[in-house]
């Protein structure tokens, strides 16, 4: 006699094939075929695997003792998953409404409780005894639940971390760095220096400081970043021969605006108070014009020093005009250029660039401006 | 319970240590003359600097590393088990345990003050009285002299590659950086080596006291032919100096018509003219190699003939004898010798030619065309040409005139 | 899953009362019964006993030492002459970087993992280590790793990167094939070796000490290894980032470390020395440890300055983690970051010097037996210095500007790496063979082993002090006249002692093999303490029985057992050292007083399916995601089997003890 369990997993492993089936002949691409096929036989397997087991069960061997059984009479203990299913449930309603991003987390939701409920409502009728039941069911999930719930509260916390750190400026950053080390120093002190100290202690100081980090990282987080959405950046600027603008785009929303540290640039390019643009290369004397080796990605940074945002465009000359489908258009050209995100006043951006073509050849020379500044330009030189 | 038999001659262990000092003893004193990249051979103020650094400590950790070869010997002679009674279980000596960790400790502060002077003096920008740039790429440097008022006034850029010219007692600064992976800029006779990364720019101060021609080898491992490329820098007086470099910026010659050269001039356009530039030709606006090699460019080959190597400085230009000219040459005949360029006379031909025709079997490089996926088809170092005798001879024609 | 429901005696119909049950978990759950051989292949593939896991890791090192050491002869030969033909470059390419790979992640990392298996838990008087399952699964990951890491050869060609892979040169456009891959992959699965081996033996020196047995009167050898799994602890997640990144650049299109997509190649750089540099104490402090146990035993003196020693090993892994960038000083970092770590290179020379007094000291005013093990050691005390003294004219950081990259850095790490890990490596094996085998490996073979050993490093790595100052660079496939220099002592002769010194190494390796063969068939068993030592280890049986010790002891000094042996009947100052047990009575002793019931850990099939299914996870990666998933799935098996696997076999199911043998088996209960 199979028990529910084996009847349920038989039922889903044939419903997994029918599905692959119907799959297959109805939609092209095979990814999803060979993903219910897989479930298939995995779920197959694992049926296979409980109904040869089953002479542990009593419920399957001996039906009428399983029926007068403590176990199967045993109320079922109080549980979180049927809310969670519920609220699973309302998720997915209200992201068909609203955005798709709460669907994606309702239809995770409604998965994870649901195999949890699952879980549960099994080891609850295992026994009439309740700690052998939650011995079981941990011994049973705690090798998935564990590291999974680790790798969650991990990513969370590391997330929030890398939210704050993008949010503060240069300057800020060592210090919270600082803050922080020598909290956790002072935190493991005190921790090292007590003979013995209750457990609830170190769970409420370890949850308030991982709480406070993620509210952090929520907060920096929300500040201008966008939830789910695809970053645009300044490389949508050439595409769209946006560099000209001075506007603020999406791109420049979402560019950090900490440049960490770049180091040993090709030069750095500042606009002063005066709207003077300058250029000075390691070694080499501050002046008008850089030069730059062909076919070699150059970094330079922006320095933007005076009371307006801006951002640095490199224009090379012309490019062929793409339609939507990226096809060239005869005969149109648009400037190729490439350009900065906008900075903030007193703040700086990189650009990263490589120039094919030789300043001899090319049919107008290479130049770094500043949109909505007038007359000034570093020229760029590729001998 | 006897342990095995430990027991060894006195003579015969005696006998071995000597044999192992005077072995040092001779490896210490034996090494080779004139070895061109020997780090102990300064000829410029920076190598000098660190020459001056680097031998006290040398001196420093020979004398330590002798005494404690000494104690262990004397050990080995006087406390051999000679059937004496167990020693005294001595736990240590604290005192003489600090005395001797607060030695070296001072001894190493001595060292490190000199240490950090050194190393800012050689991190120096500010007084460089001569520009160059330098670009790495898989397997060869490229050179270029930007307009400057440095190096007696620069009006105009100008590319070579494989062999750097700088005038002597001039404060060079080298600003490099690399097309592809990472390389290494090292000429051990004038400073130590800088590694030249993609996306980054970093400087070497150079500055040669005597004319000459100065040995140097990439440094970093760079792949197939890191071991194949290398280069020099020149150094020639001042007065040489401008007459090198007024040479560099003199207008293209064309050949004469109708000459070997002159078919020369139409070989290079058709099968060299893709990649490679030679400035004031007029190649038809063929010249793209971006879209035929990965790191976007190849050696400038407007001046070959006043180099005297080529390939990555992997090969000589010139044959054996009128190297020996040039590198043998007295600072006072190098200039001179040096400007004299790689005559007909002194060409090593057969070389240029198996290269023109066939560079990969010369030298390992990426031009296998069923390979190239990874690269989009471009290759990494020059391909197979395929040329035939015939074209090989023009092409050496019109190169013997790049001079 | 099957649920074992017992039904209750009597009829209930009352929800409420619950009856105790009868059956633990542990006991309900018997799908796969725990496997219960203890003789035969079996016994070795399913075992958790850290001594048999310790000698397998040993085997396995020893191996691929070999297949390394193999890898070097043929870069020597193709360097014996000007224009080698021997390898082509590209060949030569993959030679070297899978001879530093082998050499480092697979013979040193093992072989200091296998000596602190087997010996840890006997110094400090445990029965077995902390978590015995993670420890076999340490050890077949490891082998694992090992296994993908030179399928490469096989499949494409090895990774041709150089050990230190620096980016952009390992990334696909300029190394296509996939032996960076492999190896990425080889040495992530080995990481996680080394990690859970870390865990585990830090768990057990600090929780499984015999009683009285504090920190300070720990054998040094258990101190330095201790020292070292914590470098390991935090050094192998930082590798573990970086192949990462490696392998999402290579085999997912990631772009940490494009130039043009803005990235730093500097990245990489700084995250493999971070990791780097804590690793070549890794490889070295567990011979310093073995050398601070040979050298009282064969001086019959305790260890000279035992806390400065110890406080020293401590100093050393401490401010390993801030010298890293000494390997990048020509990289392009400023003369602010130059300066301040060259500072502290300078600065870890002290505590690695103050370890050289103390062992020189050791040796001072005692009284010297030279077998092949104290040769050993005294070798590496010779041959360390000199390799330490160059390394502090490379901390000097513009001189290093002109040697790093050259043979004189060659010269400096094999000299602190063979000079340094592997002599002491070797003198733990002459050292320890009797205790493990139970017959002291044959002297006269092995002096001649040391001799020509030490002959040979002395030939092949010394002249490269000289070719390197004189300039010749490393990792080039040829060397050329044009670089060698004139006269008869130019780098081309040099590098030709190079390689015949190399060809007396090889002899030397050779000889240690004979010699085990010789030992295995011919020498007669050895006493129990033959060296007349001073650690607990020597406590136990020729082999030790499995359960190690049949008393826990209770530990009163340092260096314990020599203090069961001897007494000082000296008075006032005199001293006058007696001899009140030998070696058999304090084990008789023991025996006298054995525990009843021993309970040890029982094999389990579990770690060695884990780690299997490592290695289909990583050639999913590269050949294609689906076995990947495949793997994956293999894995989440493995870990539910583990997890649901009884405790213990039980007792009955173990065959029981033959009678005429000493006891090496489970003492069962009856």
């Amino acid at each position: 006699m199979l028990t529910n369990g084996s009847k349920l997993l038989l039922a889903a492993a044939t419903l997994a094939a029918v599905a692959a089936i119907v799959y297959g002949v109805t939609q092209d691409g095979t990814l999803g075929v060979v993903g219910l096929l897989s479930a298939a036989i995995a779920l197959g397997l694992l049926a296979g695997i409980v109904i040869a087991t089953r002479d542990g069960n009593v419920s399957a061997m001996d039906e009428a003792a399983a029926q007068t059984a403590v176990a199967t009479h045993v109320a079922p203990e109080g549980n979180v998953w049927p809310l969670m299913v519920a609220g699973g449930a309302a998720l997915v309603v209200l992201g068909l409404v609203t955005q798709s991003a709460f669907v994606m987390l309702g239809i995770g939701l409604l998965l994870i409780a649901g195999l949890q409920w699952m879980v549960d409502a099994w080891s609850q009728s295992a026994s009439a005894d309740g700690t052998f039941n939650r011995d079981t069911r941990a011994r049973f999930a705690g090798p998935l639940e564990v590291p999974l719930l680790a790798t969650a509260v991990g990513g969370v916390v590391v997330f929030s971390f890398s939210r704050i750190m993008l949010f503060l400026s240069k300057t800020a950053g060592p210090v919270a760095f600082v803050v922080a080390a020598v909290l956790i120093l002072a935190g493991g002190f005190l921790f090292a220096s007590q003979r013995s100290m209750r457990s609830t202690a170190v769970a409420g100081v370890t949850a308030f400081a991982a709480l406070g980090l993620v509210a952090g990282g929520v907060a920096a987080g929300l500040d201008g970043e966008r939830f789910i959405e695809e970053h645009e950046t300044t490389a949508l600027l050439r595409e769209e021969s946006e560099c000209d603008t001075t506007d603020e785009t999406h791109a420049d929303e979402n560019a950090s605006q900490t440049v960490g540290n770049k180091a040993a640039v090709m030069a750095d390019i500042t606009l002063d108070s005066d709207g003077e643009l300058t250029s000075k290369a390691p070694g080499q004397q501050a002046s008008q014009r850089i030069v730059v080796g062909r076919g070699n990605p150059s970094n330079i940074i922006f320095h933007n020093e005076s009371d307006e945002p801006r951002r640095l465009t490199l224009t090379m000359g012309q490019r062929p005009l793409l339609d939507e489908e990226g096809e060239e258009i005869d005969g149109q050209t648009t400037p190729d250029q490439r350009c900065t995100a906008l900075a903030e006043e007193g703040g700086s951006q990189v650009l990263t660039f490589t120039i094919d073509k030789r300043s001899a050849v090319a049919d107008e020379p290479f130049e770094l401006t500043v949109p909505g500044v007038e007359g000034q330009a570093i020229e760029v030189v590729v001998p | 319970m006897t342990p095995p038999a430990t027991v060894t001659r006195v003579p015969s262990r005696r006998r071995l240590l000597f044999a192992v000092g005077a072995l040092v003893a001779v490896m210490l004193s034996a090494c080779a003359e004139d070895a061109v990249q020997d780090t102990w051979q300064p000829e410029g103020e920076n190598a000098n600097r660190i020459h001056n650094l680097q031998w006290p400590v040398f001196a420093i950790a020979g004398v330590v590393g002798l005494l404690v070869f000494a104690a262990i010997v004397w050990i080995v002679i006087r406390y051999r088990d000679r059937g004496q009674p167990i020693p005294k279980q001595s736990h240590g000596k604290p005192a003489l345990e600090i005395a001797l960790t607060i030695l070296p400790a001072l001894i190493l502060v001595g060292v490190a003050v000199p240490t950090v002077g050194t190393l800012m003096a050689l991190a120096e920008t500010d007084d460089t009285e001569c520009s160059v740039n330098v670009y790495g790429q898989q397997w060869w440097w490229e050179v270029e002299y930007p307009e400057q008022e440095g190096c007696g006034g620069i009006d105009r850029e100008f590319v070579t590659s494989g062999q750097m010219v700088i005038p002597t007692g001039t404060k060079v600064l080298i600003s490099g950086t690399s097309r592809d992976v990472i390389h290494s800029w090292w000429i051990p006779a004038l400073n130590g080596k800088k590694d030249m990364v993609p996306g980054r720019v970093h400087t070497v101060r150079t500055q040669a006291d005597e004319p000459g021609i100065y040995a140097g080898q990439c440094t970093e491992f760079c792949g197939l032919s890191h071991a194949n490329m290398r280069m020099e820098v020149v150094a020639l007086d001042p007065g040489d100096f401008e007459t090198w470099k007024a040479n560099q910026l003199k207008p293209y010659a064309a050949p004469e018509e109708g000459s070997v050269a002159a078919e020369g001039e139409s070989a290079f356009i058709s099968q060299c003219a893709r990649c490679h530039v030679v400035d004031g030709l007029d190649d038809g606006g063929v010249n793209a190699p971006t879209q035929f090699v990965y790191s976007g460019t190849a050696p400038n080959l407007t001046n070959l003939m006043t180099r005297n190597t080529f390939a990555g400085a992997m090969f000589d230009l010139v044959t054996d004898e009128c190297r020996e000219r040039v590198w043998e040459a007295t600072p006072e005949e190098f200039g001179e010798r040096y400007l004299e360029g790689v005559t007909p006379e002194c060409l090593n031909e057969v070389e240029l030619r198996a290269w023109i025709k066939n560079a990969p079997a010369m030298k390992p490089m990426y031009t296998d065309g069923t390979k190239l996926g990874p690269t989009d088809g471009r290759s990494r170092g020059m391909p197979a040409l395929g040329l035939n005798d015939d074209q090989a001879d023009q092409l050496v024609a019109y190169l013997l005139e790049r001079n | 899953m099957a649920i074992i429901e017992r039904p209750a005696t009597e009829p209930v119909v009352a929800p409420t009362s619950t009856p105790t049950p009868t059956v633990t978990p542990s006991e309900a759950f018997g799908t796969f019964r725990r496997p219960v051989e203890t003789t035969g292949w079996r016994a070795w593939v399913f075992t958790v006993d850290h001594k048999k896991i310790g000698i397998m890791y040993g085997a396995s090192a020893l191996f691929f030492f070999v297949i390394a050491g193999l890898e070097a002869l043929l870069i020597r030969a193709q360097l014996a002459g000007p224009e080698g033909t021997v390898l082509s470059a590209d060949v030569y390419n993959q030679m070297f970087t899978m001879h530093a790979t082998t050499m480092i992640f697979l013979f040193a990392m093992p072989m200091a993992a296998g000596l602190a298996n087997y010996l840890i838990p006997l110094q400090i008087g445990a029965r077995d280590v902390a978590f015995p399952r993670i420890n076999a699964f340490g050890f077949w990951c490891f082998l694992a790793g090992g296994i993908v890491l030179n399928l490469s050869w096989f499949l494409g060609g090895a990774a041709d990167g150089g050990w230190f892979m620096y980016q952009p040169n390992a990334s696909v456009p300029f190394s296509p094939t996939n032996g960076v891959d492999f190896w990425a992959l080889g040495l992530q699965i080995a990481g996680i070796a080394s990690l859970t081996g870390a865990i585990n033996l830090i768990v057990t020196i600090l929780n499984m000490r015999a009683p009285g047995m504090s920190l300070m009167r720990m054998p040094v050898f258990t101190w330095m290894m201790l020292v070292t799994q914590f470098l390991l602890v935090f050094a192998i997640p930082v590798i573990t980032v970086a192949f990462f990144l490696l392998t999402f650049q290579r085999s997912f299109d990631a772009s940490f470390f494009s130039p043009a997509a803005g990235a730093d190649p500097l990245l990489w750089q700084h995250l493999f020395w971070i990791f780097g540099h804590p690793e070549v104490y890794i490889l070295v402090l567990p011979s310093f440890g073995i050398v601070s146990e040979v050298l009282p035993v064969f001086s019959r003196k305790p260890l000279f300055g035992y806390p400065f020693v110890v406080f020293s090993g401590i100093a050393i892994g401490f401010l390993g983690w801030g010298v890293w960038a000494h390997h990048m000083f020509a990289s392009g970092l400023g003369p602010v970051s130059v300066a301040v770590f060259a500072t502290a290179t300078m600065a870890i020379a002290v505590p690695t010097g103050v370890k050289i007094i103390n062992w020189t000291m050791t040796m001072w005013g005692g009284k010297l037996r030279f077998t092949t093990a104290m040769l050993f050691a005294m070798g590496l005390v010779v041959q360390f210095t000199v390799g330490g003294l160059s390394g502090v004219t490379h901390a000097v950081a513009p001189s290093d500007t002109q040697q790093t990259d050259t043979y004189y850095i060659v010269a400096h790490f094999h000299y602190v790496l063979f000079g340094g890990a592997v002599l002491g490596f070797f003198a733990g094996f002459y050292y320890w063979w009797p205790k493990v085998f139970g017959k002291c490996l044959n002297e006269r073979l092995g002096k001649w082993n040391f001799w020509l050993m030490t002959i040979g490093m002395n030939m092949t790595f010394g002249p490269m002090h000289i070719t390197g100052l004189q300039g010749q660079p490393r990792r080039m496939y040829v060397t050329t006249d044009e670089r060698a220099g004139e006269g008869f002592f130019n780098i081309l002769f040099w590098n030709s002692v190079a390689t015949i010194g190399s060809l007396v190494i090889a002899v030397s390796v050779l000889l240690f093999v004979i010699n085990i063969v010789h030992t295995t068939r011919k020498e007669p068993t050895a006493p129990l303490d033959p060296w007349d030592a001073r650690t607990l280890e020597w406590m136990t049986t020729n082999p030790p029985k499995e359960h190690n010790f049949d008393t826990v002891p209770t530990v009163t000094a340092l260096d314990e057992f020599f203090h069961r042996k001897y007494q000082d009947v000296g008075e006032g100052d005199a001293h006058d050292l007696q001899r009140i047990a030998t070696a058999e009575e304090i084990l008789a002793e023991q025996e006298a007083k054995a525990d009843e019931h021993i309970h040890l850990p029982s094999p389990s099939y579990w770690p060695l399916l884990l780690a299997l299914s490592l290695p289909v996870i990583a050639l999913g990666v590269i050949y294609g995601l689906v076995v990947s998933v495949v793997g994956g799935m293999l894995a989440i098996f493995a870990i539910f089997g583990w997890a649901l696997e009884p405790a213990t076999a039980d007792d009955s199911e173990f065959d029981p003890p033959v009678d005429d043998e000493p006891s090496t088996e489970l003492v069962t209960s009856d």
